[in-house]
């Protein structure tokens, strides 16, 4: 065999492997897509082909399930967090990436390993207030907890963000005659905005898909889109049109987003270990 | 306008010492150039000026004011940075206006006073341009211009030229003394570059280890060295440094070699040194002393003739038309108006 | 205002908001561990037990290390599996060209999926009378032809781990696509020229300059599969049995099924322990880089 007809071989292997990974990654979604355009009685069986339905998006957002209010309370939850984390987020990323701070190492430290703890542990004693306090099943208790695990990836990848502004510009700022806070305002606002934005997005796919604490803390008025899937368990098992509909509702604004974000997303999970 | 005194400057970062105990008077209107490798503390002592790092001791005055508490908004400097620091979400016209804007300039000012900037560095057709769309060149005019825009008590420049390609540095370096010589402020100049620093100083402070080794107008620094480490650093090639002795008012190599007549009392060690403009080339035989070519250059301008003298190798220039050929043998013969001795241990110069 | 309080002033509500909602609950939560703490009896949750929880959880219940070893298991085959698929996808996709980006960007879908929805989609998938993925297993491998997945213990733990490896080899892999696109290229092609075979290259070359990378992922994919909650939950909600409880399910089920908080939160202080020395040696190579 020539040197060329091997390498023509190796590269034939190396399309297919690729073309077998990006099936097996890409079917359970195609699946689920497809098996929301399906009727109810396409479902039940392994049909590749069959007559597309729109039905069961009207059910699902129809009464009992109501899926509307889940996609609210998910929307406004996932919204206000990143309202309350980004801005506080930056002036923090800022501080940590401009100056040094007694104990700062610490803190940084810190806001990482937050990260880590199971969520678990976070929500018992949070499970306990909220119901003394009455905040149990409410949108801003799951907007409070969903702050736990935004903050450390916001600050983190801000952080990133700030400390690809070169230093020069600010100096010139401030030599130009800003103070600090101009400087924060005029320079690196807007020359991060873009990583900010990247940010906010991040963080709201993190809010938008997180499980547990909306598990345990909402059970009728704060239940946001992923608890919403349990809706669909009926009597005869899984209601598998209908929680692919709802599936596809969840998925599909986090993918569009997902992708927007696509070159910072590696960044963000490894909070700046890898770049 | 305004004179800059530092007094007993010194910064340290834990045990790290950037700036030692300095002090430096510059002149108003002056343009002095801060001289030296890497991390010899120069861009600290100009950061310090700046109002960018603070001293950990020692004064620092503007004019008749002691400004290490202002901010360095307050102390009305204008700076260009090495990598010009510009803003790159505002347009060219934006980026210069910026000084007066937040400064409260009326806005009946600002665009004249823009526009007239703008127009000295060259730049009035990219006013409405980001920085992105502009050459290293031009970027480096904005900075100018922002610096320009307002007339500060003092500029200051950290290796303004360092992130231009070697025949734009030329001419750059020229338009800047054109343009210091027409504003006449007060200017501090950072830089590594020994000929940006020739060129363009009133008086250049040669930096190391965050000690000014010598402050001399650039005639003195190159023609009166005042130790080893600015002989070695000034000048290309380098001064050659032979090390040897000194008997009976001879330079004697350490190979033995009885030199050239230095008027010095004895001593057991010494350096001499020479630039390699002060050597001349002859054929075999005919110099003070014959060495072997390890390596024979041809710069165009100049010849550069690389000698083994005993266990060392020294770089004497030649006549650009002479031609030669490694291990040929020739005669050197050193100027003897112009040889400097200095004392290896202290590596302070040992005056004639 | 000088930049010395400044700072200070900068970080101050992210400090105080990640004190109160990570600090405060673990500190809380250590409280709680030494209490009765019994949601249905009212005053449980100040009454002070001692390490009675601690002493329970680790000599009285088989429960408790059936989780531990279930989230060993399930992490040791994840941390794995998920690593050699990710360095050899990365591997395959990091040259680019267009298939390769076009399956680069693909890959960041499945990432974007909740945890919770990817639970569901695999029980979908192997649902046994019309899952694609248990059908083609079936006609793959004839003796799983008719299995019913999730009733089996073992099997169940398969899918479990298969979910989650599907989960994430796209997140790995495109942090070690990363990694691989920092490995200088001119260090790959001197070995060529010198005569390294593909398999020397790769060994001798890539490999070790990969090695932080790999690290940070193997890391942080040990402390995500830890933590594993939500696709056990959708899954198979632990079961069959307690065959794929991990411990975040186990304390899940103690603390909100049951109303043990005490006992719970006790259990999750003991998770929270591996916990800091992953964080340790995470947050060493976070700074490593930033130092560099």
């Amino acid at each position: 065999m020539t040197g060329r007809q091997k390498k023509q071989i190796f590269g034939a292997i190396q399309t297919a492997l690729i073309l077998i990974a990006m099936f097996v990654m890409l079917v359970p979604i195609v699946w689920i897509f497809l098996a929301a355009f399906k009727s109810h009685v396409d479902v039940y069986q392994l049909k590749l082909f069959f007559t597309p339905t729109l039905e069961n998006f009207a059910v699902v957002f129809d009464d009992p399930y109501r899926l509307g209010e889940k996609l609210l309370n998910s929307t406004i939850v996932a919204f206000v967090t990143i309202v309350f984390a980004i801005p506080i987020a930056t002036l923090a990323a800022y501080s940590f990436s401009r100056f040094t701070m007694k104990g700062e190492t610490m803190m940084l430290v810190t806001i990482l390993a937050t990260q880590f703890v199971p969520a678990v542990v976070i929500i018992l004693p949070f499970f306990v207030m909220f119901r003394d306090v009455g905040l149990l099943d409410t949108r801003l208790g799951l907007i409070l907890v969903n702050l736990a695990i935004v903050m450390p990836f916001a600050i983190w990848m801000i952080k990133g963000f700030i400390d690809g502004i070169p230093m020069d510009t600010e100096e010139a700022a401030m030599v130009d005659g800003s103070s600090r806070l101009q400087v924060i305002r005029n320079i690196v606002l807007p020359m991060a905005a873009p990583g900010l934005l990247t940010s906010a997005i991040f963080c709201f796919i993190i809010a938008w898909n997180e499980f547990l604490f909306a598990l345990i803390l909402t059970n009728k008025n704060a239940v946001t889109l992923p608890i919403g899937l349990a809706l669909f368990k009926g009597e005869e098992g899984d209601l598998w049109n209908l929680l692919s509909a709802a599936g596809i509702i969840i998925m599909a604004p986090m993918f569009v987003l997902a992708l927007m974000i696509r070159k910072y997303f590696v960044q963000g999970m490894t909070m700046g270990a890898v770049r | 306008m305004a004179e800059i005194k530092l007094s007993n400057l010194t910064k340290r970062w834990g045990d790290f010492v950037g700036v030692d105990n300095q002090s430096l008077h510059i002149n108003d209107r002056e343009f002095l150039v801060l001289l030296g490798p890497s991390g010899c503390g120069k861009t600290t002592t100009m950061r310090m000026i700046a109002g960018l790092e603070d001293p950990t001791s020692g004064e620092i005055w503007i004019g008749d004011r002691m400004v290490n508490d202002d901010l360095p908004k307050d102390r009305d400097v204008a700076m260009v940075f090495q990598n010009y620091g510009l803003y790159p979400h505002m347009t060219i016209f934006d980026n210069i206006a910026y000084p007066l804007r937040v400064r409260g300039t009326p806005k009946a000012d600002i665009k004249p006073r823009v526009e007239k900037a703008a127009e000295q560095v060259e730049l009035t057709e990219f006013l409405h341009r980001k920085p992105k769309a502009l050459s290293g060149g031009q970027r480096q005019r904005v900075a100018l211009a922002r610096a320009i825009v307002r007339t500060p008590k003092v500029f200051l420049m950290d290796e303004p030229l360092s992130n231009l390609d070697a025949k734009l540095r030329v001419t750059m370096r020229a338009e800047l003394k054109h343009l210091s010589r027409a504003l006449q402020i007060t200017t501090v100049y950072v830089t590594h570059d020994q000929i940006e620093a020739m060129t363009l100083a009133d008086r250049v402070a040669v930096m190391k280890n965050g000690i000014i080794q010598q402050l001399g107008t650039p005639d003195e620094i190159y023609n009166d060295p005042a130790n080893l480490f600015v002989a070695g650093f000034i000048g290309s090639p380098a001064m050659n440094l032979i090390n040897g002795s000194i008997s009976g008012g001879m330079f004697v190599t350490t190979g033995g070699t009885r030199l050239v007549p230095v008027k010095a009392l004895d001593r057991a060690k010494a350096v001499l040194g020479v630039r390699a403009d002060d050597m001349d080339v002859h054929e075999e035989g005919q110099g003070d002393i014959d060495v072997k070519i390890y390596a024979f250059e041809n710069t165009g301008e100049s010849t550069l003739l690389t000698v083994q003298w005993g266990a060392q190798r020294v770089i004497a220039r030649g006549d650009r038309h002479l031609r030669k050929d490694q291990d040929d043998v020739v005669g050197i013969s050193l100027n003897q108006d112009h040889l400097y001795l200095f004392d290896p241990e202290t590596e302070n110069r040992i005056r004639m | 205002m000088r930049d010395n309080t400044l700072k200070y002033l900068l970080v101050l509500p992210a400090v105080i908001v990640v004190f109160a909602t990570a600090i405060w609950p673990l500190i809380e939560a250590a409280r709680l561990s030494f209490t009765v703490g019994r949601l249905n009896r009212p005053g449980s949750l100040e009454r002070y037990l001692g390490w009675e929880n601690y002493v329970w959880a680790i000599l009285e219940e088989p429960a408790f290390w059936n989780s531990v070893w279930v989230t060993t298991i399930y992490t040791l085959l994840t941390v794995g599996l998920t690593t050699v698929f990710a360095l050899g996808l990365a591997m395959l996709l990091a040259p680019g060209g267009r298939l390769r980006s076009a399956a680069q960007t693909l890959l960041i879908l499945p990432f974007a999926m909740s945890p919770a929805l990817i639970g569901v989609s695999f029980r979908f998938m192997f649902n046994p009378e019309f899952g694609l993925f248990d059908a083609f297993f079936g006609v793959m491998i004839p003796p799983l032809a008719d299995v019913s997945w999730l009733a089996d213990p073992k099997l169940a733990f398969a899918v479990v781990v298969m979910a989650d490896v599907w989960g994430w080899i796209p997140f790995l892999t495109l942090v070690l696509i990363g990694g691989l696109a920092s490995v200088p290229r001119d260090t790959v092609e001197a070995a060529q020229v010198d005569g390294a075979s593909g398999w020397r290259v790769f060994k001798d070359v890539t490999l070790p300059q990969l090695a932080p990378v790999l690290a940070v992922v193997v890391i942080l994919k040990s402390i995500f599969s830890l933590k594993t909650f939500d696709q056990v939950f959708m899954l198979t909600n632990g079961g069959p049995g307690t065959a794929t409880q991990t411990l975040s399910h186990y304390i899940y089920f103690n603390g909100m099924k049951y109303g043990q908080i005490g006992y719970s939160a006790s259990v999750a202080w003991l998770m929270v322990i591996p916990m800091i020395f992953l964080t340790y040696a995470y947050a060493k190579f976070v700074f490593r880089k930033a130092d560099q």
